[in-house]
């Protein structure tokens, strides 16, 4: 297997470190580790990474910089680790182009999850982030992108323009968290003082709309005070077909 | 802002007593017709000013004024400034005296007030910290017992033995980090500097995320949820409220003996979010109740038990994090059995609106 997905790990904590690569090896990837933010960068530039797991906190310059400079002229992967209690920062580093983040302390299964998602996604959607076949599918929830068309377990559910708008959006980064400003620019093209609150009574429409319960497995993740994470697609949708 | 009402307060406190003191001594000189009395209502007025107020500034100026009033109007000749008369320089420097040795004594007791709620404060700390160590010492064992045989003796124990301990060293490190969570909020809201970011929040999604975090931990326990239909926004740091929600459901489950159910409700009533969690367990000890959220911090004894828990530490952090909202909480039995933690979030962003 010589063509195994290069994932790279900066993270200066050596055990951290070893773990995260011990678990990409397992997971069949190949893994390169660098400890500073300049390993990282040199080996980023020598090796050409599939995926780059990026710990924010690096003794010499800050993750976010080293982020900053990766997106000028690349749209590698990144997955940045990052602390429970810094919501805001995961919030910046997902605007500054990370793919995701993964709060420390993580378990392994968590982790691999994200890596294989993230891997998967800027695959599939190396063009423009529509997915192949004109349809999305996932548990039972069908989207048709031709018919703007939304189903769950075969019985449609009637959408206002916005609120389908958003629903494809979330589908088109199924897997990946996407911030509430991401989602407003995105939508509404604007940012102002309501746009959030705009946001929210949509989503709370589209929730109640596709009977969504409290504490349940649902399509749509409400990451608190980060965003909304659509649920990956799978082919159990294919079913009905 | 804080300051210069306090120095209104000390002024004003300052001449209201000169007052009294100026209208006790004219009442004396009317109805007693002697001088005797004056001196020592002026010495009382003075004490009782540098008692109250705060440095030697007031105090002084309270002498000086009591020196000139008793000179102007009570000593002979009447209505006339004269130190010409040695007993009249005498009496001001006694009362000088007086005055500075009165303030010097009260800011000495303040000074040590102060200290001993410093200690105090010092000791609480010191105790919250004995009681985390020790908490902390029990997973650290089982980590570091497990994980240090498993990499000596592999092969001594069996497959199951081996699951086994991982096991236990997945949950430990699982409880570790959540108390470290725990502590975190603590420190930071505690140090008081600190303001929490109120930002607009959808309570179903609050909600949602509480239960996706809670049955991940415990996914036996089934919690009833009771909220309003319509679409509620409170302004809250989600992740905080987040945190004292888990809190409490987690210690209706490690505590309420006998638990089968076990709900949460949130109530709106007038501009208030009523957050209630209820279970049917056995209920909290009387003699715990008092100090539920004070935990270690109130009354200085170690809170930590053998059977790991941390709820003296879970729920003063619930505490502190309301507190910190401005809100209140607390904690009662029901009277068929069980408990009720119970608190509110103003719906209405106060001043610090962006």
């Amino acid at each position: 297997m010589s063509n195994k997905y290069k994932i790279l790990v900066i993270e200066d904590e050596k055990n951290i470190n070893n773990l995260v690569s011990a678990l990409m090896e397992a997971n069949g990837y190949k893994a390169l580790s660098a400890k500073t933010a300049a390993d990282g960068k040199i080996i980023y530039d020598t090796h050409r990474p599939d995926l780059i797991i990026l710990d924010l906190g690096l003794p010499d310059t800050d993750g976010m910089c080293l982020l900053r400079e990766i997106r000028k002229n690349s749209f590698t992967p990144i997955i940045v680790l990052s602390a429970r209690t810094e919501e805001a920062e995961k919030v910046k580093a997902l605007d500054l182009g990370a793919n995701d983040y993964v709060t420390k302390p993580f378990g392994s299964a968590e982790l691999v999850a994200r890596v294989r998602t993230v891997l998967r996604s800027t695959r599939h959607s190396s063009d423009n982030g529509l997915l192949p076949g004109g349809k999305f599918k996932s548990d039972g929830l069908v989207i048709d992108y031709d018919a703007r068309r939304v189903f769950i377990d075969e019985a449609e559910i009637k959408l206002t323009q916005t609120e389908y708008n958003i629903i494809a959006l979330l589908s088109e980064h199924s897997g990946k968290v996407l911030t509430y400003s991401f989602i407003i620019k995105a939508i509404w093209g604007y940012n102002d003082l309501g746009s959030t609150k705009r946001l929210q009574v949509n989503m709370a429409n589209i929730r109640k709309k596709f009977g969504a319960k409290p504490g349940k497995k649902n399509y749509i993740v409400n990451e608190l005070g980060v965003g909304y994470r659509m649920c990956e697609q799978n082919d159990r949708g294919n079913e009905n077909d | 802002m804080q300051k210069s009402y306090r120095v209104i307060k000390n002024i004003l406190i300052t001449v209201a007593i000169i007052c009294v003191c100026f209208a006790l001594c004219l009442i004396i000189q009317k109805f007693f017709k002697t001088g005797e009395l004056i001196p020592a209502v002026f010495v009382l007025g003075t004490f009782i000013t540098s008692v109250i107020t705060d440095g030697y500034t007031y105090g002084i100026i309270s002498a000086i004024l009591s020196v000139w009033a008793v000179n102007f109007a009570f000593t002979f000749p009447f209505f006339k400034v004269n130190f010409t008369i040695p007993e009249n320089l005498v009496s001001a420097v006694i009362l000088i005296i007086i005055t500075l040795m009165t303030c010097t004594l009260t800011a000495k007791l303040k000074k040590q007030e102060a200290i001993k709620a410093e200690s105090e404060k010092e000791r609480m700390r010191a105790n919250l910290l004995r009681a985390i160590s020790h908490d902390l010492r029990t997973p650290l064992t089982t980590i570091y017992g497990s994980s240090s045989a498993l990499i000596e003796s592999k092969n001594s124990f069996t497959d199951k033995q081996q699951t086994k301990m991982l096991e236990s060293i997945c949950q430990d490190a699982q409880w570790l980090s959540r108390m470290v969570e725990n502590l975190l909020s603590i420190t930071r809201l505690d140090s008081g500097n600190v303001n929490i970011i109120k930002t607009p929040t959808a309570l179903d999604e609050l909600i949602d995320s509480v239960l996706l975090k809670f049955n991940k931990r415990y996914p036996d326990t089934e919690v009833t949820i009771n909220i309003p239909d319509d679409f509620v926004i409170i302004p809250m740091d989600a992740v905080l409220i987040e945190q004292v929600l888990i809190n409490i459901l987690e210690n209706a489950v490690e505590h309420a003996e006998g638990m089968t159910k076990l709900s949460l409700t949130v109530l709106i009533k007038s501009e208030k979010a009523i957050f209630k969690v209820q279970d049917n367990g056995c209920g909290i000890s009387p003699d715990r109740i008092k100090n539920l959220f004070t935990g270690c911090y109130a009354n200085g004894t170690l809170i930590s038990d053998k059977t790991k828990n941390n709820a003296g530490i879970g729920l003063s952090v619930c505490a502190t994090i309301i507190k910190a909202h401005g809100g209140e909480i607390k904690a009662e039995n029901v009277k068929g059995g069980g408990a009720l933690f119970c608190f509110t979030l103003d719906m209405e962003d106060s001043e610090d609106e962006q």
